[in-house]
């Protein structure tokens, strides 16, 4: 690497790094900074800030509320994390080992990539709608009374197919690229075996793409708790009664529907940690299976 | 509308051969049982998929938009009218133009200033070099998400909100696409940049007519990435814009549902600006499938 660094003005350098280094110090981190100074103060319309130490933090602990709202987002990523990865390395496996046309089921299988989650939110709720939805007649046909719009756990339940459709696709681009790198010798060695398909799949490829797979849990993790937002706004808005009331949603009516920027804050400070954990995570276990490759 | 749909998925199994043929292993085709259970389920698979839009666009071409059986489901003869109602009569070409102009400005800010930054990064030799990295790559750790509303509180003090600037240039900082890129450039043999030093080629003409050339893979890859993401933007825009004028189409999308429903064509209405809203990014990812998919490997390392 040192070779390549054959240019030496600081000035030039400093010039060139500017327009990156002053976009992310405004708009990137003194933000987060003034976020973490407002979470301890109280913020009121015309009379300014003032300091209250962790007066917000402590409202964040004892809100039951806000409790119910960590637990909806705990189990809601969890659930997408499991439902999409389950479905993706499904429909993965079966594009890896059709014979012919892989490219035309690829496409068919990653577009969703594409797709505007506030587009999946309306679509499902359209198709999904109690009373006039096109799935809800054979829904109701096998015996499930829908009425997703005043039943937490039914509501809980359709976002949730709604965002794992979503992101479908992104997790194929990624399996199917680390399934195609699994050594060709190892899938020969096991069809002359006679391993049947499935055990191939979870003995063989699951273990050897696991440094693809712990980064789409991470992945997939942040798209639960953030990337979501708009099905939750446009289908549900949080309820009904806080079931599907996810972190980003209840920090968002926080801020603009109660604008109470200081407790708005102290929920933003714990969004950020949140993620740098992720983050963390996902550094370190990436770490642990380099020596697999990618 | 759902033929232009299947007109773009099967010009895609056209090209799918070539783009994609590195994926195909090459295998003895045999038209087995096997292989023919495996292609049903297959496109079974996929069929669900895409089921879901599809029944969005049939919608999208009837009067009412009731679907409640499949019977339901056969395309009606408004989609002339459907599609021009919503962006004419209801001016969802304003919230689609909004979006274009935001995501392009996006997409071109993105790649001047992180290309800068990456040239910087990598060929240039400077005091606290990994520091300056690190300081771009902990930004990953600052999504939009975490920073919006002390974002949206900097961004109307300023006397900017309700503007392009807003939904533009707080997003120009890229430290996956510099990161990206970085990547790339250290593929890129250090002997070339060795010759142009010795040549007396400065590092902005290196930018221009070395590596920009021989990134032209990666660049539309990034490009079709940072495109995807600022046309999907919904909470941003939600919170900063609130005129309709500068409206994206995310967030128009609830504005055509509000003012549809006072008809009975509500539904068939909103599924038209669903699908609306939908293409062009579809569009861009069914046609730059295969550098989209090289970069999301360099992406993951």
């Amino acid at each position: 690497m040192s070779t390549r660094e054959v240019f030496a003005g600081r000035l030039q350098a400093g010039a060139l790094l500017l327009p990156t280094m002053v976009v992310s110090l405004v708009f990137l981190y003194y933000p987060t900074v003034r976020a973490v100074a407002l979470s301890f103060s109280r913020v009121s319309l015309g009379r300014g800030q003032q300091f209250v130490g962790l007066d917000n933090y402590a409202r964040l602990v004892g809100s039951a509320d806000y409790l119910q709202s960590v637990l909806v987002s705990v189990l809601f990523a969890a659930c997408i994390v499991v439902g999409v990865m389950a479905v993706s390395l499904a429909v993965s496996f079966l594009i890896h080992e059709v014979d012919l046309g892989k490219g035309l089921y690829l496409v068919a299988a990653i577009w969703p990539y594409a797709l505007p989650p506030a587009v999946a939110g309306l679509v499902f709720l359209f198709i999904a709608h109690p009373t006039i939805g096109i799935l809800t007649g054979y829904v109701e046909a096998a015996g499930v009374e829908v009425d997703w719009f005043s039943n937490g756990p039914q509501a809980f339940v359709v976002v949730l197919v709604a965002a794992i459709w979503k992101q479908v696709g992104y997790n194929v681009i990624f399996m199917t690229a680390a399934m195609s790198n699994v050594p060709a010798s190892l899938t020969e060695t096991a069809e002359l075996d006679g391993v049947p398909r499935t055990r191939r799949l979870l003995r063989v490829y699951v273990p050897i793409i696991s440094p693809t797979l712990t980064f789409l849990v991470v992945m997939n993790t942040i798209y639960g708790f953030f990337g979501t937002f708009a099905m939750v706004d446009l289908m549900t808005k949080g309820g009904p009664a806080g079931a599907t009331n996810i972190l980003i949603y209840d920090l968002w009516r926080t801020a603009f529907q109660f604008y109470d920027f200081g407790f708005a804050s102290a929920k933003s400070v714990v969004l950020f940690l949140t993620v740098g954990v992720l983050m963390y995570v996902q550094f370190r276990l990436s770490d642990r299976y380099a020596y697999y490759g990618g | 509308m759902s033929a232009p749909l299947l007109a773009v998925l099967s010009a895609a199994v056209d090209r799918s051969r070539s783009a994609l043929g590195s994926l195909d292993r090459p295998t003895a085709r045999r038209l087995d049982g096997e292989q023919i259970g495996l292609h049903l389920l297959t496109a079974a698979a996929v069929f669900l998929l895409v089921l879901p839009v599809l029944i969005a666009a049939i919608v999208s071409t009837k009067r009412t938009g009731i679907v409640t059986t499949v019977g339901d489901l056969l395309p009606g003869g408004y989609a002339q009218t459907n599609y021009r109602r919503a962006l004419i009569t209801l001016g969802f070409w304003r919230f689609m133009l909004n979006s274009l102009l935001m995501s392009v400005v996006i997409v071109v800010g993105k790649l001047l200033i992180s290309l800068l930054a990456a040239l910087v990064i990598v060929y240039y030799r400077f005091p606290y070099k990994n520091a300056v990295f690190m300081f771009v790559l902990f930004t990953l750790l600052l999504p939009v998400p975490v920073r919006f509303v002390p974002l949206y509180r900097l961004v109307t003090d300023l006397g900017l909100g309700n503007t392009f600037f807003a939904i533009t240039v707080p997003y120009l900082a890229s430290a996956t696409t510099v990161f990206i890129l970085r990547q790339h450039f250290l593929s890129i043999p250090a002997s070339l940049v060795e010759t142009a030093k010795l040549d007396d080629v400065g590092p902005l003409r290196f930018l221009v007519s070395v590596l920009i050339p021989m990134s032209r893979g990666v660049l539309v890859g990034v490009s079709v990435i940072m495109f995807v993401y600022a046309w999907n933007q919904y909470l941003w825009p939600l919170v900063i814009v609130n005129s309709e004028s500068l409206q994206v189409a995310q967030v128009g999308l609830s504005l055509l549902r509000g003012q549809a429903s006072t008809g009975e064509v509500a539904w068939s209405m909103v599924m038209t600006g669903s699908i609306l809203t939908l293409i062009p990014p579809l569009a861009l990812l069914v046609l730059f499938r295969r550098p989209l998919l090289e970069t999301f490997t360099i992406q993951q390392k």
